[in-house]
């Protein structure tokens, strides 16, 4: 199980995506291996080195919409947390 | 050079492939600004200068991989042999994300054609390609194209025919994922060669190696492969060990490694601001706090939309059935063919125009969708609905196909295609029947103003629906605790860009509803109307319990106006000279000269003295008289016929939820077709009153029921089941017969037991045992 170490120390260093507030552009740097939706994040662009900008949060909670590629996608908090981030910078909304 | 060939487009969702499929095969299929508006992969043919081609047109993915329904459908359409040659269409305006199926489609190593399209946005966004370049970078001609309009689309045939020309000696390449990589790819792929699998030798080994190292779950099922599989599970962890990564997002990563390349040299932009006015409205749209009180204002105007502004219309239609079933009786004599004629007014025009009436509704509501579709608001509503839905065991994904099922069923059914969790969309489609459906709102139009005082007109129509949406939401929570536990999938949803919608194409989307609802008016409901006629005709009553004829003779003999009364009746000074004449030959006031004095429309009640009034009241005693004996015997004549059997076989099962036999023979005849209710209505009501000067269905559904009957014929159509063609695809989508017979029962079941109860407590509380209003 040595990825899921190395993964917890990171956790414990870094940012993930669903700490940030709207506005804010960073670069991925990891992808939690628990997350179930590497693959699925992989084929919209969510990989380590591309950078997000987060727009905006639903009403009620769960969803966050990030610009990723020139796009933008709606993914669900909890998944969010899997996305770890470094270089946060605040950018004019 | 070949004559025919088969040719598939590719490319990411909501990218404009159905658009460019329409221009090219001259089809109509359904386009939307949202993705996943095509599930399924659909075929059309053309010709290129004398070629014959045929066009698949898959659905929309972001890469070769096999997570959702929609990637395994392309999976095997591309795997597939017979595929000339790959149309890969990219959504030039993020060409970065659209390139990376390019990259898959590559290691296909079937020829390439790409079309960058919506060539006109990225203009305008600023955007700039070095064409030449990415054409070397990708072994592939490119073509910019704008999909929606006819020129932007010619240069793609030009290309096409070019592309047809040379497929043997293509330049796809073959993309390097690096030196460790690259082995492991080739150990798997030696692996598979010696497998020697004559359904894919057309494909090389190496993609369906790239495919197994990355786990992908349809390459995974092909057990061809399964000897491969050791080999594969040798490689990750090698690969693993020496790179501390997983190999399925490393491959990812050298795609998009490559993408980055070749994009930073190939493409510029010359402005910063891009889609400024899009992001600008999603400020407010996609609001935390506005979001959702203007989801709610834009779906009550979409419903004001589809009820007020089609009702006008709705009116001129209904005339003029009337006036065709008048024409048609006054021209066709009574004596020549009185069966066909009977047929033509009274089953066929009264139970198809009964039904086309409601086009209008159908069509503005499928046009007021069409709206939200392509404006591209759908993945907002989505988006701003999500935390809702997820309370109820829904998601934002199930959004639109919920929405989708105001208008049809079995199209939303399909949609759910897009929701990734099998739970999610296993619930969604349970309970989308409840969505009521446009097929049933010609069931509440047609009741709801007979019944209900316009001011609560359109109280009581939202009522239906929120009823509807109510009983789903809870449904989905039930069904999510109970039936579909586990986890669910990852969610991701893009949300393009608003575009404006083009009336034509608008226009467009709302005919093609509206024709296949004539389509249906014009097959399943005229057949069924023939048969319900029929049904409702024979077998005929040859012998009555009692001799109307003499019982209404004598009605007449004993209650005729005397000299007297018509004296009374000219002094009042009411009638006119015509009207007087008639009424001292026939020494009676034909009914409809009553109503235009007397009745609820008249404009203000006559000053006569009660002498008169008496007089009057004689008449209308003996006109109230005939028609009891009257419908007395077309009641013995109709339950003597095949529907008065059936109904009043059944009627000890439906009576204790307020349905009468007629009410219980349309509700069967509804679960074929929920349009076939009014159509059954209209016929039963229209017998025998073909040659007076008929009331219209509304009337004498007034005369016959109470508003509390009437809201449960409602209730009842909203819960039961759609229509057959339903069930049909609820199979096809769980592909399970039984699920589909358990959803049918459960929803009789349900609808059942609901009416029950309401129509007992309304009984019993006396509430609209009554006319309201």
């Amino acid at each position: 199980m040595k990825a899921q170490c190395c993964c917890k120390e990171k956790e414990l260093t870094q940012t993930t995506l669903a700490e940030l507030p709207i506005g804010t552009k960073a670069t991925i740097v990891g992808i939690s291996p628990r997350s179930r939706g590497a693959k699925k994040f992989a084929d919209v662009g969510i990989v380590p080195g591309t950078e997000l900008l987060i727009e905006a949060h639903a009403p009620f909670g769960g969803l966050i919409r990030v610009k990723v590629l020139e796009s933008s996608m709606a993914l669900h908090r909890d998944d969010a947390k899997c996305i770890i981030l470094k270089e946060v910078e605040a950018v004019n909304a | 050079m070949r004559k025919s060939f088969r040719i598939a487009l590719a490319g990411n969702p909501n990218c404009g492939k159905t658009c460019i499929f329409n221009s090219l095969t001259g089809a109509r299929q359904h386009v939307g600004n949202y993705p996943g508006v095509t599930v399924e992969s659909k075929s059309g043919n053309f010709q290129l200068d004398n070629i014959d081609i045929e066009l698949i047109d898959l659905p929309g993915v972001y890469s070769l991989s096999s997570s959702s329904p929609e990637e395994a459908v392309v999976f095997r359409e591309l795997t597939k042999k017979g595929i000339d040659l790959i149309v890969n269409v990219i959504d030039s305006t993020i060409p970065q994300r659209s390139l990376y199926l390019t990259t898959q489609l590559a290691e296909l190593h079937i020829p390439m054609l790409l079309a960058f399209n919506m060539s006109d946005d990225a203009k305008k966004k600023g955007l700039q390609f070095d064409i030449a370049k990415l054409e070397k970078y990708f072994g592939s001609p490119i073509v910019q194209t704008v999909g929606n309009t006819v020129s932007g689309v010619k240069v793609l045939k030009d290309k096409l025919s070019d592309a047809l020309q040379h497929l043997d000696d293509h330049g796809v390449p073959m993309l390097s994922y690096g030196a460790d990589f690259d082995d492991a790819i080739s150990a798997v792929a030696n692996k598979i060669d010696e497998l020697k699998i004559a359904r894919y030798e057309h494909i090389p080994s190496r993609f369906f190696a790239i495919k197994l190292l990355e786990k992908d779950t349809c390459v995974m099922q092909i057990s061809d492969f399964k000897p491969a599989w050791n080999e594969v599970d040798l490689q990750i962890t090698h690969l693993r060990d020496k790179h501390a990564i997983e190999a399925d997002t490393f491959m990812a990563d050298r795609r998009y490694a490559m993408l980055a390349g070749a994009c930073r040299d190939t493409i510029s932009s010359t402005q910063e601001k891009r889609r400024e006015i899009s992001d600008k409205i999603d400020l407010v749209m996609t609001n935390k706090f506005l979001g959702f009180p203007l989801f709610l204002a834009i779906m009550y105007a979409t419903f004001w939309f589809t009820f007020i502004c089609a009702d006008p219309l709705m009116g001129y239609i209904e005339e003029f059935f009337g006036w065709l079933g008048g024409v048609v009786g006054m021209y066709w004599h009574e004596e020549t063919l009185p069966f066909l004629r009977s047929l033509i007014i009274d089953g066929i025009i009264a139970g198809v125009g009964g039904v086309i009436v409601f086009l209008p509704n159908i069509l503005f509501l499928f046009f007021a969708i069409a709206i939200l579709e392509e404006s591209g608001y759908m993945s907002r509503a989505a988006f701003v609905m999500d935390g809702v839905m997820r309370r109820f065991g829904l998601q934002g994904k199930s959004f639109v196909p919920l929405v989708l099922g105001f208008g049809c069923t079995v199209p939303a059914i399909m949609a759910t295609r897009t929701i990734e969790s099998e739970r999610d969309r296993k619930i969604t489609i349970m309970v989308l029947p409840f969505m009521s459906c446009g097929a049933r709102l010609p069931i509440y139009a047609l009741i709801i103003p007979a019944f209900f005082a316009q001011k609560y007109q359109a109280f009581t129509m939202w009522l239906v629906y929120i009823i509807g949406v109510l009983v789903a939401l809870i449904g989905a929570r039930i069904m999510k605790s109970t039936l579909f536990k586990g986890d669910g999938e990852v969610y991701l949803m893009e949300l393009p860009p608003y575009r404006m919608p083009t009336l034509k194409s608008l226009m467009f989307h709302m005919w093609d509803r509206g024709r296949m609802y004539l389509q249906k008016a014009g097959t399943i409901i005229l057949f069924t109307s023939i048969i319900l006629y029929i049904c409702n005709t024979y077998p005929e009553k040859k012998v009555f319990d009692k001799d109307y004829d003499t019982a209404i003779a004598e009605v007449q003999e004993n209650g005729q106006l005397n000299t007297v009364d018509i004296a009374l009746i000219e002094s009042a000074g009411i009638l006119s000279a015509e009207e007087m004449a008639q009424v001292k030959a026939d020494k009676a006031i034909p009914q409809d000269v009553l109503d235009s004095y007397f009745g609820e429309e008249a404009e203000n009640a006559p000053q006569i003295n009660e002498l008169q009034q008496a007089a009057f009241d004689k008449a209308q005693q003996l006109n109230d008289d005939i028609a009891a004996l009257e419908n007395a015997r077309q009641a013995e004549v109709l339950e003597n016929t095949i529907s008065g059997r059936v109904g009043k076989f059944l009627e000890p099962v439906f009576q204790p939820i307020g349905f009468d036999w007629k009410i219980t023979t349309a509700t069967i005849g509804a679960l074929a077709a929920k349009e076939v209710f009014v159509a059954q209505m209209g016929i039963l009501y229209s017998e025998g009153e073909a040659d007076e000067e008929s009331d219209g269905l509304r009337a004498q559904l007034v005369a016959n029921y109470t508003p509390l009957q009437a809201f449960c014929v409602m209730l009842f159509c909203l819960l039961s089941i759609p229509c057959l063609a339903t069930l049909a695809i609820i199979k096809r989508e769980l592909n399970s017969w039984k699920m589909a017979f358990i959803e049918a029962g459960a929803l009789f079941a349900l609808a059942y037991v609901a009416t029950f109860i309401v129509y007992q407590l309304g009984t019993l509380f006396k509430i609209g045992t009554t006319m309201l209003g």
